[in-house]
């Protein structure tokens, strides 16, 4: 069993508990293995809170979560060793290339295994697989983190997580500040870390045309609430709630104009641009 | 001679490689310009020269006719100021109202023009009911808000956004855009440094920079219809743009106009 949430709610009725927005009676179940989710909603919709349960980061205010077979409740219980939750979950934060801070981009990714008392030479190697997996080479292993491109700063913080080798990687909007190549390119390699390792992986995004094109489970937040969960390809054919909450994929909107403008009658569920050209090229003869 | 006017730029941090490598650009008075560009293709090292945070090792930057020198520098940021893409970094004041005095104290604005201006222009970007609040209380897309307040207090003419949207949600993004055009309206040169191509489609003209050259510059619409000026860039167009110019029989004319006016409404 992965991660499971049992009608979890979290408020917070003092100003030291404000590290979240509110989550209400969230029932949840993410797969140890075989699962590459979207995250979606608006910012304060309570995807972060959500996130920061699954590796026990915030407790529930009620109801329970269960991580790894471990029940976590509102009381912090003494038997429970909350780092094995760490290390099974890896939770990626948002703009994470600003919490790097050592000398060498190897020494950075080493961190978090030494923090899990791995001892150095065996850090040392897990970082290293790592920063292959997210696709750097050797050269990499001695440069100082700060001259590198935004783009290699996300990679090394994500390596960081990975050397961990935690079961469930969470990732919170990881692509956000990349250009468009940039942003593809990582979609790819979480892709075939999920493929190759077939860890599960949740990622939090606002990118309708990456939910499209990408995942085959997607859970919408609205205001707390768990308004949605399932394939994409049925989420954009509900227009009353896309329309209410979302918005659609480039692709969809782009063929539902030609459509209002021109009286067409194109099928407007198309994920790429090819997609969309060839649909247009068999419509009109 | 342009507004702003950008010589044979070059510009490196270690000697050894150009951040920056031979630039040209001229930028007229009340234009909008995107610069678009891969991460690490210069566009932020050109902002910071422009406001002259930077030093280039050979080249010139004129701006209203002033050259950018150490001397000129203070005269140059009254007349041009920078919006950054991390809204927490540039808070400066304890609250709001602290933080658009922040750049008129720079320019010693007396005392009560500052006080007429603070009102005025938070009213202006909606944020006059937030005057005592502090960062924390702020969302990202207000703190952005507050730094434009900021800089049109200081009364300049020219604005850079560098990325300042990127670290905003998409509802915080579409205010600040149309921002921005109402600025444009009322005549503010903008540059906008941005990858984001729905966002560049609203400038009149680009500059796409790669691997610290410009790679292409002239009126938007233009560029757009060169699918490959994006993907050797690492860019990429609007879906909208990308299945127009591949539409090239006579028969999709209809389709084409409507895609291209689909992507100038938004």
């Amino acid at each position: 069993m992965g991660i499971r949430f049992n009608e979890v709610s979290y408020t917070y009725n003092s100003f030291s508990d404000m590290e979240a927005s509110a989550i209400y009676k969230i029932s949840l179940d993410i797969k140890e293995k075989d699962e590459f989710i979207a995250l979606v909603g608006h910012t304060g919709s309570g995807k972060t809170t959500l996130a920061k349960h699954m590796n026990a980061l915030i407790f529930p205010t009620s109801g329970y979560m269960e991580i790894f077979g471990k029940k976590i409740e509102h009381k912090r219980n003494k038997k429970i060793k909350y780092n094995d939750i760490r290390q099974n979950v890896g939770l990626v934060f948002q703009f994470p290339e600003y919490q790097l801070f050592e000398e060498t981009v190897l020494k950075d990714v080493m961190f978090g295994p030494m923090n899990f008392h791995i001892d150095k030479e065996e850090a040392k190697e897990l970082a290293m697989n790592a920063i292959r997996l997210v696709g750097l080479d050797e050269s990499y292993f001695e440069r100082n983190p700060y001259n590198l491109s935004g783009g290699e700063k996300k990679r090394v913080s994500i390596a960081g997580i990975l050397a961990m080798d935690p079961k469930i990687l969470v990732l919170d909007e990881p692509t956000s500040g990349l250009d468009p190549a940039g942003k593809r390119v990582l979609m790819e390699l979480f892709l075939n870390i999920h493929e190759t390792t077939n860890k599960t992986v949740v990622i939090i995004t606002h990118d309708m045309d990456l939910v499209y094109e990408y995942f085959n489970r997607v859970i919408v937040m609205n205001e707390g609430e768990k308004i949605y969960e399932g394939e994409p390809e049925k989420l954009f054919r509900n227009s009353a709630l896309i329309e209410e909450y979302l918005d659609y994929p480039n692709s969809i909107k782009v063929l539902k104009h030609l459509n209002k403008t021109l009286k067409l009658d194109l099928d407007v569920f198309k994920k790429t641009a090819d997609d969309v050209l060839a649909e247009i090229k068999k419509a009109v003869k | 001679m342009g507004y702003i006017t950008i010589k044979d730029l070059n510009f490196s941090y270690n000697r050894k490689q150009n951040v920056l490598n031979n630039i040209n650009v001229e930028i007229n008075k009340g234009d909008w310009v995107a610069v678009l560009g891969h991460n690490g293709s210069g566009k932020s090292t050109l902002a910071k020269a422009l406001v002259g945070l930077i030093e280039p090792q050979s080249g010139t930057i004129t701006i209203d006719g002033l050259e950018l020198t150490e001397e000129s520098a203070y005269d140059i940021r009254k007349k041009i100021g920078i919006v950054f893409q991390n809204p927490d970094n540039q808070f400066v004041g304890v609250t709001v109202r602290d933080d658009i005095a922040f750049g008129m104290e720079n320019l010693q604005v007396a005392r009560e023009e500052m006080i007429e201006r603070i009102l005025f222009y938070a009213d202006k970007v909606q944020m006059k009911n937030f005057l005592d609040k502090e960062p924390s209380q702020l969302s990202g897309g207000q703190k952005q808000r507050v730094a434009i307040a900021g800089i049109l207090a200081m009364k300049t003419d020219i604005i850079i956004f560098d990325e300042a949207t990127s670290m905003l949600d998409p509802s915080a993004r579409e205010e600040l855009m149309s921002y921005i055009k109402s600025l444009h309206d009322e005549g503010l040169t903008i540059i906008m440094i941005t990858h984001d191509i729905n966002e560049a489609l609203l400038a009149d003209k680009l500059l796409i920079l790669k691997e610290g050259e410009v790679f292409a510059q002239d009126d938007s619409r233009k560029l757009m219809r060169h699918k490959h000026l994006f993907v050797e860039s690492h860019l990429e167009l609007p879906v909208a743009l990308d299945v127009a110019n591949e539409l090239k029989d006579k028969k999709y004319d209809l389709i084409k106009e409507t895609l291209w006016a689909y992507v100038s409404m938004k």
